[in-house]
């Protein structure tokens, strides 16, 4: 994922899409959580996904029993790299509060879907 | 879901980038099996006894039904959820092409210069239609229109990995199956028919322009987008596959092919995604482009009969940036292509489908075929330019 280096000069592409975004709930904080916690869910997917890989892995060469996993702890390489891991996971979990900045601050600030279907259902002989 | 066939331009996902994305996938189906067709159960069982209670009728149209339904707390969750769904399903694929997009852009070059199959034409003096600029076209990022470096191909990669996500694999391997099923209703019905030159309208990648260049190898095909990273892209994928398509960016509302030029003008899911002054000029310039004798094909999203499976259809509407598609709901295609040249004997609604599962259908279980507009353009004289 995005905790991975990147090759050559590579500009970041954008993950937040141009347009307003809904509201669902009746407190907005409802829909910030709600996309929260899908979020953290592949969070947890991905991570169980990679466990299982490993695992599985490892028994197939016979490499380690399930005991040297608990007594293992980081060195600095390997805890910095966790930490690069963590921060990038917190940012994507966060992101929902991204669009919230985007739509207050962004510099042509999005149109509601009503007025913008309003405008590409016009008649097309009145907008002559 | 069938794994994408790979090509030279798909671009590589790590471990933990395809359990991302895979995750989605699994969000998504089961939105679309479990909780979507729970959106049906509540409005029959809840909302609309409810509305009748009130107003001693049913709800006149989909506007009706959504305004009732908004305040419906399981439709509320299905919604937000089936929002944030697309939300990651770009994240998950931008993730993988971000963090090889030098190598793709390169990749492009290469496949474009050496193999040259096929051509590219790019106009950067053309104006992306404000359809595409207002909003982030199904919440993509950058649309299908944005460069985030020289010679960027990340739009056309960043769709070509999400479609499969997006439909549950529905699309097959190559993504083309809307293609196949134009292609094969046209054999269907026509089965003589040899074109020699066919124009794909909003081809973005290439994708459903592929099957026509497949199905007639004789044929000069052509491919038009306003997009230049998906065509670049699309470009690329074809030379990878080895199949020479014509690819320029254009408008489909004006584009610089000669009068009668093309014997098959086809699009696939594009009309839905431009405007009520842009979709008659597009009409009338597939009239204008072909040749007597010659046949328009264009392949749409199905938008629903009663007023609840068009609300439901219309959820992209107004969760998704597909800001033009609710105006297509009930819209006299047919009438349309006659007000735009085409004679009223000559054009009419079919419809192709595919099997599809509840998991791949997005809104619930009702019916899903895709509605055809056929426009034909008589033979002249006697020539017989189509057979
Ligand atoms: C939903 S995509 C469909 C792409 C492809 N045909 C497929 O079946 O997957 C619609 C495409 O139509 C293109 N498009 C929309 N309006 C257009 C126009 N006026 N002229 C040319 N292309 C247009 C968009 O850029 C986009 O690539």
């Amino acid at each position: 994922m995005s905790d991975m280096p990147k090759s050559g000069n590579t500009a970041a592409l954008p993950r937040v899409s141009k347009g307003k975004r809904p509201q669902y709930f009746a407190d907005p904080a409802t829909d910030k959580l709600l996309s929260m916690v899908v979020t953290l869910m592949s969070e947890l997917s991905v991570t169980r996904d990679r466990l299982d890989s490993v695992e599985r892995l490892l028994a197939h060469h016979g490499v380690l029993d399930q005991s040297e996993v608990e007594g293992y702890r980081p060195d600095a390489e390997a805890a910095a790299a966790r930490e690069q891991r963590r921060a990038a996971a917190t940012a994507r979990i966060f992101r929902i509060l991204d669009n919230e900045l985007n739509e207050t601050l962004g510099p042509d600030a999005p149109r509601t879907y009503e007025e913008l279907a309003r405008e590409f259902a016009a008649d097309p002989s009145e907008r002559r | 879901m069938p794994a994408p066939a790979p090509h030279a331009m798909l671009p590589e996902v790590a471990h933990d980038e395809m359990a991302a994305q895979d995750f989605v996938a699994t969000l998504r189906a089961h939105l679309a099996s479990r909780v979507a067709p729970g959106v049906a159960r509540i409005y029959e069982h809840r909302a609309l006894p409810r509305f009748r209670a009130e107003h001693q009728r049913d709800p006149a149209d989909r506007h009706e039904v959504r305004r009732l339904m908004s305040t419906d707390g399981y439709y509320q969750f299905w919604s937000a959820l089936q929002r944030r769904s697309q939300e990651m399903m770009w994240e998950s694929v931008i993730e993988p092409v971000e963090r090889r997009h030098g190598e793709l852009v390169e990749r492009a070059r290469r496949l474009a210069g050496e193999t040259g199959c096929g051509s590219l034409r790019l106009d950067e003096t053309l104006e992306i239609p404000r359809y595409h600029t207002a909003v982030d076209i199904h919440l993509q990022p950058g649309g299908y229109h944005s460069d985030f470096r020289a010679d960027d191909v990340a739009a056309g990669a960043i769709y070509d990995t999400a479609l499969p996500i997006y439909l549950g694999g529905a699309l097959g391997a190559r993504n083309d199956a809307l293609g196949q099923i134009l292609v094969g209703y046209l054999r269907a019905r026509w089965p003589d028919i040899r074109p020699r030159r066919i124009l794909d309208m909003g081809c973005a990648i290439g994708n459903c322009t592929l099957p026509w260049a497949e199905a007639f190898p004789d044929a000069e095909v052509h491919g038009i987008d306003v997009g230049a990273p998906v065509l670049r892209y699309a470009h690329a994928r074809a030379s990878a596959l080895g199949m020479p398509v014509h690819f320029s960016q254009q408008n489909a509302e004006a584009t610089d092919f000669a009068d009668g030029s093309f014997d098959l003008v086809v699009s696939h899911i594009m009309l839905h995604e431009t405007s009520a002054k842009a979709l008659p000029r597009i009409l009338a310039e597939s009239h204008r482009l072909l040749a007597p004798g010659g046949l328009m094909l264009h392949l749409e999203i199905p938008r629903g009969d009663t007023p609840f499976e068009q609300f439901m259809f219309d959820w992209e509407t107004y969760n998704n940036n597909e800001t033009f598609a609710g105006y297509m709901t009930g819209l006299d295609l047919p009438a349309l292509a006659c007000r735009a040249g085409f004679q009223t004997e000559y054009c009419r609604i079919e419809r192709g489908g595919m099997d599809m599962e509840t998991g791949q259908k997005n809104y619930g279980d009702h019916e899903f075929t895709f509605p055809i507009l056929v426009g034909e353009k008589p033979q002249a004289v006697s020539a017989s330019a189509r057979a």
